[in-house]
């Protein structure tokens, strides 16, 4: 049952291994896409190319019916895969700022590293950029922190905020895929001025659409939630002596330690 | 499927789900690749400014006494994703060195504006706890709330301002 690492299938240079493979077909497949030309990433904010958001939304949408299928049939705990939480207002403001570097820079961060490897100089310029805005952050840090650490609210999935199953969420999350991919579509024919490589033909298009409405009525009715809280309902009893053991001695201590492990942004991006 | 051409946008997507539930199911943790930016950027300011880097809130976090600052996983994710973009860049003929840029911008601007995106984006990223990669992509897909509000707020950033930067790419 996964995660392996989790329970201990295999250790950590084993790993960097893992990381080495994943990272391969990551950087290969963001290629293939176009994805480390920046004209190309840039031009769907001119309704010219929609490439970005067709391959951004399908990599949710399927590692997101993967995770709750995986749930569902018992080959994956989920409670132990790692969920960042939410710091709403860093989230919003650092969004908003990610969002105009893309424009101005033409990249995202995993983008620019492969632009750099094709041999784009601009890439290679963004990334040195990167470093300088890390740098800055890093600089500022003490006088930002009380913004950084701003809106925490834990982890919170949209099936808390919204009252509805993962399953229903899962539906129209893949309703509002194929939504935006008609839109994208749409909005292609009009504004691009120039012949797309790679693009599919309408029978893929309606076969992908179909295929996923089904999954994710399925998922609807089978509802993973359930599988998911027997998980935790396995994992309570454990939580709960972390919880009473700091009452007996030390209190501060043990409850300072909690915070410091979830915000560790050891496993985040 | 020409080799030398873009390949279809959704099957990469699905295939780069793949990858991701690939990560979820062995690691139980998703991609990303603005930290080990960050971790080379702690790495270049130690060898200058040891006692300053070593010593700053915020960077102090890369340095433990057990594990050297890169022996990171994502930092091999991203060396991985560096390789792998490499192999299918040579595959399809696309390795030119070049600056990627519109018609309308000459060179150096157009790399000043790149220095400039990737100050904001470095810094952002850090901001957000994680970029592109690690916040939307693997957040959206484990439905996490905070990463659905990052992604819609990078691409409302990228469109408001997209007018401004025309020029560059237009």
């Amino acid at each position: 049952m996964g995660p392996l690492y989790k329970f201990g299938f295999f250790g950590h240079f084993s790993s960097l291994m893992v990381a080495l493979v994943l990272g391969f077909w990551f950087g290969f497949l963001l290629e293939r896409a176009g994805l480390g030309n920046p004209k190309k990433l840039t031009n769907m904010f001119y309704f010219k190319d929609f490439t970005v958001l067709k391959v951004m939304f399908t990599t949710i949408v399927v590692a997101m019916l993967g995770l709750l299928y995986f749930s569902l049939f018992g080959w994956i705990d989920f409670s132990k895969v790692y969920i960042l939480p939410t710091f709403i207002w860093p989230h919003i403001v650092g969004g908003l700022l990610l969002g105009i570097g893309f424009i101005m820079g033409g990249y995202c961060p995993t983008t620019s590293i492969v632009a750099t490897v094709s041999g784009k100089l601009d890439g290679l310029v963004f990334i040195f950029g990167m470093m300088f805005g890390v740098f800055a952050f890093a600089e500022t840090f003490t006088s930002i922190t009380g913004f950084y650490n701003s809106g925490a609210m834990g982890v919170v999935r949209l099936p808390q905020i919204l009252h509805l199953p993962s399953g229903v969420i899962a539906f129209l999350v893949c309703l509002i895929a194929i939504g935006a991919f008609w839109a994208g579509e749409k909005a292609e024919k009009k504004f691009q001025d120039f012949e797309p490589e790679g693009a599919p033909t309408k029978r893929f298009k309606v076969t992908g659409a179909i295929i996923l409405v089904i999954l994710g009525l399925v998922l609807m009715i089978a509802n993973p939630d359930k599988a998911m809280t027997k998980d935790q309902e396995k994992v309570a009893p454990v939580e709960k002596v972390v919880i009473e053991a700091p009452k007996t001695t030390e209190t501060p201590a043990a409850v300072e330690k909690v915070p410091e492990v979830i915000i560790g942004d050891d496993e985040g991006c | 499927m020409n080799k030398d051409r873009y390949s279809n946008p959704y099957l990469i997507g699905a295939l780069l789900g793949v990858v991701l539930l690939a990560s979820f199911y062995t690691m139980g943790r998703g991609l990303g690749a603005s930290s080990p930016i960050a971790r080379i950027t702690a790495v270049s300011l130690d060898t200058v400014a040891s006692d300053h880097t070593r010593g700053n809130a915020y960077l102090k976090r890369y340095f433990r006494p057990d594990r050297a600052v890169l022996n990171d996983w994502l930092v091999f994710l991203v060396l991985g994703a560096a390789l792998g973009g490499l192999f299918s860049a040579f595959m399809a003929n696309r390795i030119k060195g070049e600056i990627g840029r519109g018609p309308s911008i000459t060179a150096v601007p157009r790399l000043l504006l790149a220095f400039g995106g990737g100050a904001f984006s470095g810094f952002a990223a850090r901001l957000a706890r994680g970029c592109t990669s690690g916040q939307a992509l693997t957040g959206a897909s484990e439905l996490a709330l905070g990463a659905w509000i990052f992604m819609l707020c990078i691409f409302a950033g990228a469109y408001a301002t997209a007018y401004f930067f025309r020029k560059e790419w237009l």
